[in-house]
């Protein structure tokens, strides 16, 4: 594949939580700020030439329409191209892709990509919950984002005896994870008997299966591979990516125990990366709910199907396990602003793979690191980025 | 001509109330029992169904015209009856008769016009109702909900309508008055019975000359007048362990009060009264009226309730504060493509592979193989849950707990809707029906589609 390479020189991101007190401009400025204050060497922001803007619903905040002009000029940016990326729960890794994309073409030469979204300015049942009279009139008639995962709990739990105990697991660990994490929206350690003794939110899944409604802001800076070195001694390089879809109905899924959009996704990353999920060091990845990151840990190959539960249990992807998934504290304990989402993720690998991560840093042996969101109606649409510190890849 | 009666069928709603319940609410006594719509039910999902069970039991040529009456159409003004008819398949003959508790008998005779002068070959005839009464009056404890459905025609058949007679005398009992919504009981019982329903019934009971062992069904608009008729003309009065199941069914309640009598040979006579006009009709009864026993099975299903549930269901009880808009108006282009494929519970079956896609309208290719030649089918309506979740988080007007399940359907077909009741019973490999519910009133109008009932075992 002929495309230059692309190189990380910086990302960052605010406190994530119920940040009443920022507007959506608030919060972009504080990330775009982390992220050029995390430049090893400084960065003049006026040599940035392009921005591309992950947010995925406007209409949480009451914001009909975000365009591509939203952004700049609270970024002190006004005039730079920018554009908006839309593509469900994986807004904001799919900006991180098509970014990358910008200057792996040669076109671009230093890009902003950033994710803000506002989740909170609206109450919950004037937000998030109101999608349950959204689309469909009938087939989508009540379906709030829990109904979108909890059908595959169920499945799973019938066709592999996967517990309410092995989702808690997933909790648990990643609440641990968030506790060490500052920026993570809950910071407290939970346990077993405390997830299970939470509210049915959307049965089977309680309310510590799922992950909190959260504002935040992400952002990572793009440089061709060849000019990193101007801003670090220590880049971190776009391996690959992919992106692939699936039917966007729930009823029209061939199977309720995995999602074809992520291993479609995986696959297309792990060749462009030419690695395969043995390569990997460290994820984060989709765990909207605990049912999510089960699915997610089988389908990306990490383990075999329908044992992504005993797994978890097992402390396999706990931060010292085979393979730390979700050292940042994962959707569940960081937090979901969804555009920010996937550019959040991708700081946390960036702090990885640069051995910046204090209480959270795992151990490296491959130096690559995978990326991974999945959403929108009938989760179908799945992104998975891959980065490495390994340079000639 | 002979016109034929060749098969019935009967819905119950879902709810029954203890009118001791409702009538202590009031510092009043009360006894027996009422059935009241669930939230998802109304006097249109009652008809379909009603009329699913007749069309079941005839088996016959389709019927090509549908003649509903029902009080409480579920539009004041607007597309009941197309809706109806869109959802049964029938049409596109027919009428929908409304304005006094007389409607039922009012499409009955319609019907049997039409047959007898050739429009139709086979005409369904639906009556159905659930009343919504005055809160705090004495009808509220005898107000019910029920539906009926014949398939008449010509030919051969187990029964025959005969002899009908009707009379009209201007009077005022029961009304309810434009912009009102509630139905008003509020005429003077003891005036009312002497001067009009007593000399009414009994005159039009006299003129059809019924004999002595006839099965009569009586109308009881004051709870007691169907006692005291069946004394005078003798016989056996059907309509009483049908009105003390359901309650008083309105414009059902003639033909419902008939169903006893179409089990076995004999002459059947349904009286109708309401708004100042009363009706005899004379069924006599060859043989066992297909679906008549499913009918009456029927009637005896239903959980109890709070009085508090069934005003909620009722919507004469509404939560304060602010719910959740249908993200796509009724009155949109989208519900004017989708209407009818959603009533009649339609999808695209992809003619390479085979695979149904459900809803034809968003379906241009086929998801199986990416095919574009699509034939639109009706769906199957038995199936099994394959997974499924409890949602107990919604806004309102959402009413946890909301089952919705994942359901292959028996032709192969997969569909996710909701389940009717609170989920209990609801497991992988349940059994389910499709059947028509009532999903929103949404802008004032109502929202139909298809829900999951799940079987209990074995049934």
């Amino acid at each position: 594949m002929a495309w230059n390479r692309v190189a990380v020189v910086g990302a960052g991101l605010i406190r994530f939580g119920e940040l009443f007190s920022q507007s959506y401009e608030q919060m972009a400025a504080g990330a775009f700020q982390a992220a050029l204050g995390s430049v090893d060497h400084g960065i003049d922001p006026t040599l940035i030439d392009a921005v591309f803007l992950a947010t995925q619903r406007g209409t949480l905040w009451g914001q009909e329409g975000i365009g591509g002009n939203t952004i700049p000029s609270a970024l002190g940016l006004n005039g730079v191209a920018c554009t908006r990326i839309e593509n469900a729960c994986p807004s904001g890794s799919d900006a991180f892709r098509i970014g990358a994309m910008a200057v792996a073409s040669g076109v671009h030469d230093l890009v902003l990509v950033i994710g803000v979204e506002k989740m909170r300015d609206k109450s919950t049942e004037e937000g998030l919950l109101a999608r349950a009279a959204g689309g469909h009139p009938i087939y989508n008639r009540g379906e709030t984002a829990p109904v979108l995962f909890a059908p595959f709990a169920t499945r799973h739990m019938h066709e592999f005896g996967t517990t309410r105990e092995m989702l808690a697991a997933v909790a648990v660990k990643n609440h641990h994870n968030g506790s060490l994490d500052p920026y993570a929206h809950f910071q407290d350690e939970v346990t077993v008997e405390q997830v299970l003794a939470t509210p049915l939110v959307c049965d089977p899944l309680r309310l510590l299966d799922c992950c909190p409604q959260t504002d935040g802001a992400a952002a990572v800076l793009l440089v061709p591979a060849d000019r990193a070195h101007d801003y670090t001694d220590r880049p971190v390089y776009v391996a690959g990516f992919g992106v692939a879809t699936d039917h966007p109905a729930l009823h029209e899924k061939s199977s309720f125990v995995g999602l074809p959009a992520t291993v479609k996704a995986a696959e297309r990353a792990y060749a462009m990366a030419g690695v395969g999920p043995a390569d990997i060091d460290v994820a984060e990845v989709h765990d909207c709910f605990t049912i999510a990151e089960i699915l997610d840990i089988e389908d990306l190959g990490f383990v075999e199907k329908g044992m992504g539960g005993p797994a978890t249990l097992a402390g396999e992807t706990s931060l010292t396990g085979r393979l730390p998934v979700n050292p940042s504290g994962g959707l569940l304990s960081k937090g979901h602003p969804i555009g920010a989402t996937g550019l959040a993720q991708l700081t946390e690998l960036w702090w990885q793979l640069r051995g910046d991560a204090g209480p959270r840093q795992v151990e490296l042996h491959s130096n690559f690191a995978l990326q991974h969101n999945v959403g929108g109606r009938g989760t179908g649409v799945s992104v998975v980025n891959i980065l490495t510190t390994n340079n000639g890849r | 001509m002979d016109v034929t009666l060749r098969a019935v069928g009967a819905a119950a709603p879902s709810l029954r109330v203890e009118a001791h319940d409702i009538a202590s609410a009031w510092g009043a006594r009360g006894r027996g029992s009422v059935a009241v719509c669930a939230a998802d039910e109304d006097p249109l999902t009652l008809a379909w169904s009603a009329a699913t069970d007749a069309l079941a039991a005839d088996g016959g040529d389709a019927p090509t015209g549908l003649w509903w009456g029902t009080t409480r159409p579920p539009f004041a003004e607007g597309p009941s009856w197309s809706y109806l008819a869109a959802a049964l398949g029938v049409g596109p003959e027919g009428a929908l008769f409304s304005g006094s508790p007389h409607a039922g008998v009012e499409a009955l005779l319609a019907a049997w016009d039409a047959v007898a002068a050739g429009t139709v070959h086979t005409a369904l005839v639906v009556a159905s109702d659930a009343l919504v009464p005055d809160l705090g009056s004495s009808f509220e404890r005898r107000a019910g909900a029920g539906a009926v459905a014949v398939v008449i025609g010509t030919g051969h058949g187990p029964a025959r309508l005969t002899t009908r007679t009707t009379r009209s005398r201007p009077a005022l009992d029961r009304y309810r008055g434009d912009l009102e919504s509630a139905t008003r009981d509020t005429y003077d019982p003891r005036a009312i019975r002497q001067l009009v329903f007593l000399p009414e019934v009994l005159a039009a009971a006299a003129d059809v000359a019924a004999p002595a062992d006839a099965t009569w069904s009586l109308p009881d608009p004051d709870g007691r007048l169907a006692a005291t008729v069946a004394e005078h003309v003798g016989g056996t009065d059907g309509s009483a362990e049908v009105r003390a199941a359901l309650g008083e069914t309105g414009a059902a309640a003639a033909l419902l009060g008939a169903i006893p009598g179409l089990r076995r040979p004999g002459t059947v006579v349904a009286v109708a009264h309401g708004g100042g006009r009363t009706t005899a009709v004379t069924i006599v009864v060859d043989g066992h009226v297909p679906g008549a026993d499913d009918a009456i099975a029927a009637l005896a299903s239903g959980r109890s309730a709070s009085y508090a549930e069934a005003l909620r269901s009722r919507g004469q009880l509404v939560a304060g504060g602010e719910s959740v808009a249908m993200g796509i108006p009724p009155g949109s282009a989208m519900f004017a493509r989708a209407t009818a494929e959603l009533l009649a519970f339609e999808g695209a079956r992809c003619v390479d592979c085979g695979v149904i896609n459900t809803p034809p309208s968003v379906h241009p290719a086929c998801t199986g193989c990416g095919g574009a030649k699509l034939e639109v089918i009706r769906l199957a309506r038995g199936g099994e849950v394959h997974t499924f979740v409890v949602n107990e988080t919604m806004p309102a007007p959402f009413v946890a707990p909301l089952p919705i399940v994942v359901v292959d359907l028996d032709d192969s077909a997969r569909v996710m809707t909701q389940a009717v009741g609170d989920g209990s019973g609801v497991d992988i490999g349940t059994r389910v029906r499709m059947v028509l519910r009532r999903y929103a009133i949404e802008r004032g109008a109502p929202v139909y589609g298809m829900k999951a009932l799940p079987l209990v075992a074995g049934g």
